[in-house]
């Protein structure tokens, strides 16, 4: 039955159907395009590539930029000068690394706890300050920016690791996210246990965290995509503190300084992405479809 | 719902303190700050860091950048994104994949798409290329005016997937039969798009266009990516403004700017908010 069905509705694209199929065929390859050549040319020997980027800027009217689609020979040697002959760039990799990794760890310490109490508590306040994360939620960093930095100066850990990795733990995006998700849980769960005699520390713990696997590894996946590409916050807290930069701050100044093995770098940085998201690529679309805010 | 439990003040308290030192104190503290001049003692001087800001060159130029490139952005991100979710409908069980595809930049640091960004924009480049095969002149796009034209498309290329998404989910919820009954009467793919499909999701199309809106608003990465920390005129955000300002320890133009920017995203904000579209569980 469920075969014959099939059949029938894969033989029932109509022409707009075909249509379709073509034309967002056409845009996703588009989309795939710039990371395509990316890991393409992350595999030309160096100086190949370094010749080739010498060649932009160029106004002359009759001049074209080759496109390259194949090395001249398969090449090894990008990685092998970021891993091995200069960690300066494997350093600030690190660093991103570090970051994304502390954030998520105290987000995931913090913000379900937090979330629990927004939505299956009542306390005095609560609907006031489910508001406010709401209003925190949609302002721009910069709005909070300066009176942060006095905060952060006040507690001594300004230009420190703390001062990027602090104030994310507490994102009032995740918190909202992961709300929405826990006030849609039916109560009934809950009660069940609660006549076992369920306190509400066990039924955080074993009710409501094993239902909101999905929403967490969707919260997951785009708090890491967030940290991953974080730009405003390092560059604000840790102004003077060019070594602990994360990546996504320096890629501006390697792209210039070091052309040779950019490309490697670039492939390398979204490849921990391309991992997250192949792994939750469906809790991040139920995910997106709860932030709607309904 | 557990109720009057003395347990949640424990619960919540991590939380709590947290969102309090890093997000609702600075928000409060910031307010104050904006009606202070930035001498030991503090005077208070009303509004005349508003009038200041407000009248400051540099401040209208990020403000009138900011403004037409979110108006950039946004209408396309929101056109492009319901003709593809109305399109992936028709590709029924194909979909899927396809929209995986969509959302993949979403996921992905942009800025490691600078370089090939770069490359493709340069005036020996692909685009260039393409531009000439059309029949139309080279361009210098990484200069002056046409220097908004990469950055938005970047920020589409990244940002696209996820207004996709929210609309494939309202479009699967439209009655398949309304199509049979149009198709029946004749109506073409575009009529239906617009004329069935458009109409009956309607509040989550306004919703998507805002929250494209106010995303866009907040532009900034792709900008300090490819034109760097000082910019040329053209593509000077807000956002600009204010680390130029911090930069410079000028606190009170910062948290000023700031505040007249945050005016700005919640008018954008209030108005998903009157669109009713916007409702938490509990009030449904």
């Amino acid at each position: 039955m469920t075969r014959h069905r099939m059949h029938r509705r894969e033989g029932q694209l109509s022409i707009a159907g075909k249509f379709s199929f073509l034309m967002v065929s056409i845009l996703c390859i588009l989309i795939l395009i710039p990371m395509v050549f990316t890991f393409l040319y992350s595999f030309f020997p160096k100086g190949e590539i370094e010749t080739y980027l010498k060649g932009r800027g160029n106004y002359d009217q009759t001049h074209w930029m080759e496109i390259l689609y194949s090395p001249a020979q398969f090449s090894l040697r990008q990685y092998y000068k970021i891993f091995i002959e200069e960690p300066t760039y494997l350093k600030l990799f690190c660093n991103s690394a570090m970051y994304t990794g502390a954030i998520l760890l105290g987000q995931a310490l913090v913000i379900p706890l937090t979330s629990y109490c927004l939505s299956r508590f009542t306390f005095k306040g609560r609907d006031a300050l489910f508001f406010l994360i709401l209003i925190l939620m949609i302002l721009p960093f910069q709005v909070t920016m300066a009176p942060s930095v006095m905060m952060l100066r006040w507690m001594g850990i300004m230009d420190t690791v703390w001062a990027v990795i602090l104030p994310m733990c507490f994102s009032p995006f995740y918190i909202f996210l992961l709300r929405q998700f826990m006030v849609g849980i039916p109560n009934e769960l809950l009660e069940a246990g609660m006549v076992d005699g369920v306190g509400p520390i066990r039924g955080f713990l074993h009710v409501i965290l094993p239902v909101c696997r999905p929403i967490i590894g969707a919260a997951a996946a785009l708090s890491f995509a967030d940290t991953w590409n974080m730009v405003e916050q390092p560059l604000v807290y840790l102004a003077n503190k060019q070594a602990l930069q994360p990546l996504s701050v320096m890629f501006n100044q390697i792209s210039t300084e070091r052309a040779d093995v950019a490309f490697a770098g670039s492939a390398l940085y979204i490849l921990p992405a391309l991992f997250v998201y192949f792994f939750f690529q469906e809790d991040i679309v139920a995910g997106i479809q709860l932030s709607e805010l309904k | 719902m557990f109720h009057k439990k003395k347990i949640v003040y424990l619960l919540l308290l991590p939380g709590l303190a947290g969102i309090l030192a890093f997000y609702i104190v600075p928000f409060f503290g910031g307010i104050y700050y904006s009606l202070m001049d930035g001498t030991f003692e503090s005077n208070f001087v009303g509004l005349a860091n508003y009038e200041r800001v407000l009248n400051n060159k540099m401040f209208q130029l990020g403000l009138r950048n900011t403004w037409e490139l979110s108006l950039m952005c946004a209408p396309v991100i929101w056109l492009l994104a319901f003709l593809l979710s109305a399109m992936l409908k028709s590709l029924k069980d194909h979909s899927v994949m396809f929209r995986n595809v969509l959302l993949l930049p979403y996921l992905m640091p942009s800025s490691a798409m600078l370089l090939i960004w770069l490359l493709m924009f340069d005036y020996g480049g692909v685009i260039n290329r393409l531009v000439v095969q059309l029949g139309f002149e080279r361009q210098l796009w990484l200069e002056g005016d046409a220097l908004r034209f990469p950055i938005v498309l970047l920020y589409i290329w990244k940002n696209l997937g996820f207004s996709v998404v929210l609309f494939s989910s309202a479009l699967a919820a439209v009655h398949p039969s309304l199509y049979e009954y149009a198709s029946l009467e004749g109506a073409g793919w575009w009529t239906q798009a617009f004329r069935i499909t458009l109409p009956q999701i309607l509040p989550t199309a306004f919703l998507v266009f805002v929250l494209a809106w106010v995303n866009a608003f907040k532009i900034f990465k792709e900008v300090y990516f490819i034109g760097g920390a000082y910019p040329t005129e053209a593509v000077y955000t807000l956002q600009h403004y204010m680390n130029n300002k911090f930069a410079k320890l000028e606190y009170q133009d910062v948290t000023t700017a700031a505040y007249l920017f945050a005016v700005g995203v919640m008018v954008l904000f209030a108005m998903m908010y009157a669109s009713k579209a916007v409702r938490s569980p509990d009030e449904r």
